[in-house]
């Protein structure tokens, strides 16, 4: 490993190191400036992958422009997130060093899921975010909730981490490498225990994307996480594993069996996910319903990955990301001890908590896919390479799913500003950290839907 | 010369402008409202510039035919989508109802928005802007990007302000609109993907993706699908039953926007989109466009005539009057045409006056049955005089707007089909019937409840007598608005300049 390899993995050095460095300053000064340490080092990472653009390639990572941009993205999502943990980790007891440096362990472990070059790799950066979580998932110890949610989370995702592993030892099995450099020349001629494998590595990316059929932790886990974890789960999460599952899409080679799989997941996500969510009375299950049905658009873009399709779901999900941070955003910032759940708990808090009202209202107008929010330009790119690729049928039923779902996110914002309060008068007004963490995904979610094509033009770069 | 200046983004822009110098006015309910009118009648100013000056306009020959004005930049060439603005004599006409209407609805509501104000006249000023996109864009994605922009300012205005079953309504409203567009948004993009097909060049531009060589059948799909959006914006029988419950529900100024712009946006994206680019699709389809605004016309008529709420027999009337211009441009026919196209500024101006008018009674009287009025001649005179113009106008007593509309459609529509022409003229009867119900019952006849009413404010007698000028005017001399959709009607039916 050479200086300049060095330089090149910095970030996640920064991140990885800084976890530990949490975790020992917490048990030297407990109660000392722990979320601001670990923001200041997040930030590093983000400028350090911003702005000096190495590329390096060493055994296990490969550094690309494609990777940085991720590193870049995880480490905006991960700020955002312990932006907005630090008024609500106060407010309802969660405190000691163990938030702040799993979410670093989390960042790490997801900038290597992104910069893989071998399935081991791969596999570590995903379990390593994975198990953070669960942690993270269950950080309120006396929460009965959030037990219960840790605990679903632990049993289904070492279920899909066994399948993944399955997969990949199958592969190693059929080619007697992990590279997936080597991987991808081995699919030119896939055999059937090939096959098997990358399907089984599929199904586990599945999970971690909670396309149905195999998303059906996701409600019980959203629900009972804490509002700043689901944030980071809903969104910093899936862009990375959406990153993994496309280092190892050229496995598949010309496999036609691939668009059926990937066609499959699209219209049973978009379907499940949508239809569910019309049936909650929890915003936070119903939100995690939608993300569902959100990530069977972007199955649905994989689907027409030969039209553009990588560009609009590295798009879409990126919107989708702005969008999430905004609304879990809004959530924990209306949340005092306890957390509001229920969306009649949701009545007037538009005018009783300005900017979270905003800031949810955008996010679901976003996530609906209502001009000139964000969500609109992701949708407009997904149909966008569904039409070229021919997939009428199917970019039908998406737009008609939308439909359905326009409904579920119109009913938020009509509890926010057209239901009176329960009770009137204002609400403890938002601390300045969820002030800055708001505005900032709320404003990318107008910004990117007003003037999208830098980001566009950035994607078709890395994408090469 | 003013036209150096980017004119048309002036008019999206200006309104938005607007919104921000709300902001520090936000809890001065006394100051916002006059910074908003300003800001519309500024609007209004410049769109009366601008039709003041249409004809001195160099015409762009060489770039767009028919067209006075082309703003053009790229937006978001990853798609291919440009921000291309254009003004012709039809898109004229609709920008100058537009801040007509909204001048009207802004001093409509004065006094009845007491609360939240300041929220209320920057939802209105956005949705200003957000019509006069839809009425100038000329680059589909841009326009379909107003076209849903427009509709999340009305959706909040129903739903914070309305009255009655008001959430109810919302939605609907936003649901029928959205199931329409989202249809329309794929058949735009596969509409983009054949001319790229046949082209290489991928754009949303109308006048590209008017070249595009479309076989019969695609063009029907397409055509469906544009066709399913403005049908239910028109509205068109059996799509219309988002309009009542909307325009009961919503509050007055909502109600004159709905009316006056809101559903003027389904026509006007027929006669700019839909016809121009499936041209045999909408042939084809033209038997079935006559028979649906047919049965529009004679139902809403009937239905119109059994409501007891005011404000609802105005909502179907609206249908049956857009019914009309549904004709029109079924007929696809010069005079027809701007039968059509004049209509449309005709209804917005006449029912705009109506849903005031009902809107005053209610501020009043807490209430808009009809059986609780009667005998307002003589308690209200001026109101009721007012209440009587804008009936007789609306059912086309000559001399006032509407019936130069009526006439315009069905004389051109007798050349092209006969049989739709002399039904139509049925509902003309119809019209009559329920129209003079109304005004029998709300106007005359004896007192039933012991009321007390006042007459007109200064305020309402200026709202109404401004209507009332517009509507004389435009009943008795609308030749120049005529000219000013000539040019532009010849080029859309296939004649020359």
């Amino acid at each position: 490993m050479s200086q300049a390899d060095v330089y090149a993995l910095m970030p996640l050095l920064i991140l990885a190191g800084g976890s530990v460095l949490v975790l020992l300053a917490g048990a030297l000064k407990p109660g000392g400036y722990l979320y601001e340490l670990a923001g200041a080092l997040i930030t590093a990472a983000l400028l350090w992958s911003l702005l000096l653009p190495d590329m390096a390639v060493m055994p296990g990572l490969t550094i690309t422009p494609f990777s940085r941009f991720f590193w870049v993205f995880l480490d905006a999502a991960g700020l955002v997130a312990l932006l907005l943990a630090t008024g609500y980790n106060r407010r309802r007891g969660i405190t000691g060093e163990e938030y702040p440096a799993t979410l670093l362990f989390a960042l790490a472990g997801m900038g290597a899921a992104c910069a893989a070059s071998d399935l081991l790799m791969l596999f570590l950066g995903l379990e390593a975010f994975t198990f953070a979580f669960y942690i993270l998932v269950a950080i309120k110890r006396d929460s009965v909730k959030g037990g219960e949610a840790g605990l679903k989370y632990l049993l289904n995702g070492t279920l899909s981490a066994a399948i993944m592993g399955m997969g990949m030892a199958l592969l190693y099995a059929a080619t007697g490498t992990l590279k997936l450099s080597g991987l991808a020349l081995a699919a030119n001629h896939p055999e059937a225990l090939f096959l098997a494998g990358t399907c089984l590595v599929l199904l586990g990316m599945a999970f971690k994307l909670s396309l149905a059929p195999a998303h059906l932790w996701t409600a019980d886990v959203y629900q009972g996480a804490p509002a700043p974890v689901t944030a980071l789960l809903s969104t910093a999460s899936k862009g990375a594993s959406l990153a993994a599952l496309l280092l190892v899409l050229p496995l598949f080679g010309a496999w036609h069996g691939l668009r059926d799989l990937l066609w499959a997941l699209a219209l049973f996500s978009m379907l499940a996910g949508n239809f569910a969510a019309l049936r909650q009375s929890s915003l936070k299950r119903m939100l995690a319903w939608s993300s569902v049905g959100q990530m069977g658009y972007v199955a649905l873009a994989l689907v027409a990955a030969p039209s553009g399709g990588l560009r609009a779901a590295l798009f879409y999900i990126v919107v989708y990301a702005t969008a999430g941070l905004a609304a879990f955003g809004a959530l924990s910032a209306l949340s005092d001890r306890f957390e509001p759940d229920r969306l009649d708990d949701y009545r007037g808090l538009g005018y009783r908590c300005p900017l979270a009202g905003i800031s949810l209202a955008v996010a679901m107008f976003s996530l609906a896919g209502i001009p000139p929010t964000a969500g609109f330009i992701g949708k407009f790119g997904v149909f966008n390479a569904a039409l070229r690729q021919g997939e009428t049928t199917l970019a039908i039923i998406g737009i008609l799913a939308a439909l359905v779902a326009v409904f579920f996110y119109l009913r938020v914002v009509v509890m926010l500003y057209m239901k009176p309060a329960v009770d009137s008068g204002e609400l403890r007004s938002p601390g300045f950290s969820e002030i800055i963490a708001l505005a900032v995904a709320t404003a990318a979610t107008l910004l990117l839907g007003i003037y999208p094509q830098p980001l566009l033009d950035l994607l078709a770069k890395i994408l090469i | 010369m003013l036209t150096e200046y980017p004119l048309l983004t002036i008019l999206i822009l200006l309104p938005l402008a607007g919104c921000l110098a709300l902001l520090p006015l936000w809890n001065c309910r006394v100051s916002a409202r006059p910074v908003a009118l300003g800001v519309a009648l500024l609007e209004l100013v410049l769109s009366a510039w601008l039709y003041g000056s249409w004809r001195e306009l160099t015409p762009l020959q060489a770039k767009l035919p028919g067209y006075l004005l082309v703003e053009d930049a790229p937006w978001i060439p990853a798609f291919g989508i440009r921000y291309t603005l254009g003004l012709d004599g039809i898109s004229l006409l609709m920008v100058l109802l537009t801040s007509f209407t909204f001048c009207i609805a802004l001093l409509v509501s004065w006094n009845s928005i007491k609360e939240k104000t300041a929220l209320f006249l920057t939802l209105m000023l956005t949705m200003e802007a957000g019509i006069m996109g839809v009425f100038l864009a000329l680059d589909l994605a841009l326009f379909y990007l107003f076209w849903e922009v427009m509709l999340i300012p009305m959706f909040f205005l129903i739903g914070i302000w309305g009255h009655g079953r008001k959430i109810y309504s919302t939605i609907k409203f936003f649901l029928f609109t959205m199931f329409g567009s989202l249809l329309m948004l794929l058949a735009i993009i596969a509409l983009q993907l054949l001319h790229a097909k046949q082209t290489g060049i991928t754009t949303f531009g109308l006048h590209e993706l008017l070249k595009t060589q479309l076989p019969a059948d695609t063009q029907l799909w397409l055509f469906a699908a544009f066709f399913l959006a403005f049908a239910i914006k028109f509205p068109l029988f059996p799509l219309h039953t988002w309009l009542p419950d909307a325009h009961t529900d919503a509050p007055t100024a909502g109600s004159v926007v709905l009316a006056g712009l809101l559903l003027k946006t389904g026509s006007y994206g027929l006669i700019r989109f839909g016809y121009p680019l499936f041209p045999l699709a909408a042939q084809t389809l033209t038997p079935l466009f006559y028979t649906l605004a047919l049965i529009g016309i004679i139902y809403a008529s009937l239905v119109a005539f059994a409501q007891e709420d005011m404000k609802r027999l105005i909502a179907y009337s609206s249908i049956a009057h857009m019914g009309y211009v549904a004709i029109g441009i079924a007929a696809w026919q010069p005079v027809a045409l701007s039968g059509s196209i004049l209509q449309m500024a005709n209804h917005g101006v006449t029912t705009g006056a109506l849903f005031c008018l009902v809107g005053m009674l209610d501020e009043r009287a807490h209430t808009r049955e009809i059986a609780a009025f009667g005998g307002l001649w003589g308690k209200i005179p001026q109101y009721s005089f007012f209440f009587l113009f804008f009936s007789l106008a609306s059912l086309g007593l000559p001399g006032l707007n509407n019936f130069v509309g009526e006439f315009l459609v069905l004389a051109g529509t007798m050349k092209k089909a006969p049989l739709v022409a002399a039904l139509a003229f049925i509902g003309i009867v119809l019209t009559l019937i329920y129209t003079v119900r109304l005004v029998q019952e709300v106007i005359f006849q004896e007192e039933r409840q012991p009321l007390a009413l006042a007459d007109l404010t200064p305020r309402e007698l200026l709202i109404l007598a401004v209507l009332a000028v517009v509507d004389v005017w435009m009943g008795v001399h609308p030749a120049p608005l005529l000219d000013l959709i000539h040019g532009p009607v010849q080029l859309l039916t296939g004649g020359g300049l």
